[in-house]
């Protein structure tokens, strides 16, 4: 079974997890949605990666939501009513921490999980190879990403060496 | 009593703070630290009676601060609090000398059954 077959056969509890953690982080009922996605405009994205000593692999675990989406959640977070750019990437990154460190769990036990980053973008489109999951909270959707494939510049490792080393020791 | 809650999330680090006040351990001194390198020079400094931990942080991860915590001959209650909950991260966390592992998200009533075994309220 190749890997997105996995993520695939593994898609109701990616959908449960995000349901899960969105609804803690957020203190809202999460729903399951299938046939809305992003509204248009900036989107938050929060991205890390899980790899695989055994084979070398990378999964790379992505959520993205709204502006929206993101200024609520980070209001609720940080108690304040006015979050800052900043506190919008904290809430987010954190959200795709929590279902990145649960991603793990489910899927890829005995791996190592990265730090997250997180960034405001216009072109965060989900890849088209991975397996995404969306929830509605807010009414607003966010997605969950799991794939095989990434970019993995920008990210680092708890500790503090980027993921780029490791790449750039295979060859 | 004096609680370090150590997490490079500062929106995680207040989220943490307020469960643990619903949890029943209010009206406790809270420090504050964003790494593990951090978290123990506070530990050095101002000797908490219980710490609360991220595990994957920037300069120094969770497990290597507990590593050096028990290093320097402390044996201040130690708890992760991680994203990763499964039973092999709760017995590496065991092994280093953490009481347990609580995984996010977690509810006030996880704190609660957790860290009563722990400390006194």
């Amino acid at each position: 079974m190749s890997a997105i077959d996995e993520f695939e056969a593994a898609r109701e509890d990616l959908e449960a997890l995000l349901i899960e953690v969105l609804g803690a982080v957020a203190g809202e009922e999460a729903l399951p949605v299938w046939d809305e996605g992003l509204p248009s405009g900036p989107i938050v994205w929060s991205r890390l990666a899980i790899h695989d000593e055994e084979d070398d692999s990378f999964t790379m675990v992505s959520v993205r939501t709204s502006s929206i989406v993101a200024r609520v959640l980070a209001s609720r977070m940080l108690l304040t009513p006015d979050p800052g750019p900043d506190d919008l990437l904290d809430a987010v990154g954190e959200l795709g921490n929590i279902a990145g460190g649960n991603v793990k769990s489910l899927l890829r036990h005995s791996c190592r999980l990265s730090l997250p980053a997180a960034e405001v973008t216009e072109d965060a489109k989900p890849t088209e190879t991975g397996v995404t999951v969306r929830a509605a909270v807010l009414g607003q959707v966010v997605e969950l990403t799991v794939d095989v494939a990434g970019d993995v510049s920008g990210l680092y490792w708890p500790g503090g060496s980027p993921l780029t080393d490791a790449l750039e020791s295979r060859s | 009593m004096i609680i370090l809650v150590a997490d490079d999330s500062r929106a995680m680090r207040l989220i943490v703070i307020r469960t643990l006040r619903q949890a029943g351990f209010a009206g406790h001194k809270v420090i504050e630290a964003e790494n593990g390198k951090q978290a123990f020079d506070l530990c050095v400094k101002h000797n908490p009676d219980l710490i609360l931990s991220d595990w994957n942080m920037p300069e120094m991860t969770g497990l290597d601060f507990l590593r050096a915590l028990r290093a320097s001959g402390k044996n201040t209650p130690f708890c992760f609090v991680t994203s990763e909950g499964s039973e092999e991260m709760r017995e590496y966390a065991k092994a280093a000398g953490a009481v347990d592992l609580i995984a996010k998200p977690f509810t006030a009533e996880i704190f609660s059954d957790v860290l009563s075994t722990v400390v006194k309220v």
